[in-house]
């Protein structure tokens, strides 16, 4: 019997199951905290569905993952466990934001310095800089390889990259953590490679997503990716 | 494709790990990431699918386990399941904003759809996993009609919207809406 089915369960069934859009997901979680009725259902959703989660595969994460995470909560990985009391107001060292600024302005330094050792070290040869590999994001088989020798110059190669069915194309596209959407550097073929000269974007960045959607014959009519992703991966700095 | 399922019922004891990040003990933290984190991962994976991205994912859902592991309420639900959900919905949430971001709005994702082209690189069917499942969940998603069973896996565990499943089954954005509505439907009717 449905008859019991109303528009709560519509809401808590569809947050719990993942098909509420962005704006709905932030109603419920807004919600959420005021209405326990509304609380009572999406619980009873996540109890019922939390079997399909043993359907997805166990990935181990890389080591720096938990680093990351001891970092953020203030715990450094050399002292697991200093005496924290168990009451009171966390100190400044649980400043997440803190945190971050010092391990950003950490890496920063870093980089400074090994970019300035590096000039001094090897000044006229530059060797690739930036690799990608963009994967198939479904089975991650790799499709295409971008080795970017200086920050504002890439090139694409095929990989045996599947390619465009009749009267569709692919489009290659490129996004930085901090820019608003991504944007295009041009129709791609899979059996060609392809010189990228970045001269109208940034210079290249550290972990710069780059992917390849499959659009209209001419290239999406709206300047931003319409299709499906068929390879995404993200810029990794050689060093 | 039946790779090692992590069993629902694993043994390891979430509730006094919860309870030990609430009494800021980093070793439980430690504990709960070292038994949980390649599961949450795997989850977070499939969803946003990006292996950077979900590592992301894996260190906000651990930064706040350790920030709101005094808000768990053992009275609302296990553990195993506070753990698993708060991973999924900020992995969902990333999916979720970034479409935003991609595809202003359902109509131009309807639109770009009604083309009916996007069908050439569409998913493969989950059906065999279903099988391997646990419980009396498996036993109600077998009654499902095919499509409706497709639409909530895909949804559920790929973190696909309704745009994407219609893409995956080749059908128009209305059918599939009624799919998972209806199939929700029937899985809170036959797990009663």
């Amino acid at each position: 019997m449905s008859d019991d089915w109303d528009a709560l369960d519509d809401l808590a069934a569809g947050y719990v199951l993942g098909t509420l859009s962005a704006a709905q997901r932030e109603e419920v979680a807004r919600r959420l905290p005021q209405e326990p009725g509304l609380q009572d259902r999406v619980d009873d959703w996540e109890a019922r569905l939390h079997p399909l989660s043993a359907l997805a595969e166990p990935v181990t994460p890389a080591p720096r993952v938990w680093a990351g995470i001891a970092r953020s909560i203030g715990h450094a990985e050399q002292r697991p466990k200093p005496a924290t009391p168990a009451t009171g107001t966390p100190g400044w060292w649980h400043s997440l934001a803190l945190w971050r600024g010092i391990a950003f302005g950490a890496t920063a330094c870093s980089l400074l310095l090994a970019a300035m050792l590096g000039l001094r070290a090897f000044a006229p040869p530059a060797p690739p800089r930036y690799v990608v590999v963009l994967a198939a994001p479904q089975d991650k088989t790799p499709g295409w390889l971008i080795q970017a020798s200086s920050p504002r110059r890439l090139k694409l190669i095929p990989l045996g990259a599947q390619a465009a069915p009749t009267n569709r194309a692919l489009q290659f596209w490129t996004k930085a953590d901090d820019w608003s959407g991504p944007v295009s550097l041009g129709l791609v073929q899979a059996d060609q490679s392809l010189d990228v000269a970045l001269d109208r974007l940034p210079a290249l960045q550290d972990n710069q997503l780059f992917e390849i959607t499959l659009e209209p014959a001419a290239g999406s009519p709206i300047g931003r990716p319409t299709g499906p992703v068929l390879y995404i991966g993200r810029a990794v700095l050689v060093r | 494709m039946t790779a090692a399922l992590p069993s629902v019922n694993d043994h390891f004891d979430y509730e006094s790990a919860l309870a030990g990040c609430a009494a800021r003990d980093v070793t439980a933290l430690r504990r709960l990431y070292e038994h949980a984190a390649p599961y949450l991962l795997g989850v977070a994976v499939r969803i946003v699918r990006d292996r950077a991205l979900a590592e992301d994912v894996l260190h906000d859902a651990f930064v706040k386990v350790w920030s709101h592991a005094h808000t768990f309420d053992p009275a609302r639900g296990a553990a195993r399941g506070w753990l698993f959900s708060l991973v999924r919905h900020q992995a969902l949430n990333l999916v979720r904003d970034r479409l935003r971001l991609v595809l202003p709005d359902e109509d131009m994702a309807q639109a770009i759809e009604d083309e009916a082209a996007l069908a050439a690189v569409a998913g493969t069917a989950p059906a065999g996993e279903t099988r391997v499942m646990l419980g009396r969940l498996a036993i109600c998603l077998e009654q499902l009609d095919p499509p409706k069973r497709d639409s909530i896996l895909y949804a559920y565990v790929d973190g696909c919207s309704h745009s994407e499943i219609a893409t995956r089954l080749n059908a128009p954005l209305g059918s599939v809406k009624a799919w998972v509505r209806r199939g929700l439907q029937a899985l809170k009717e036959c797990m009663q």
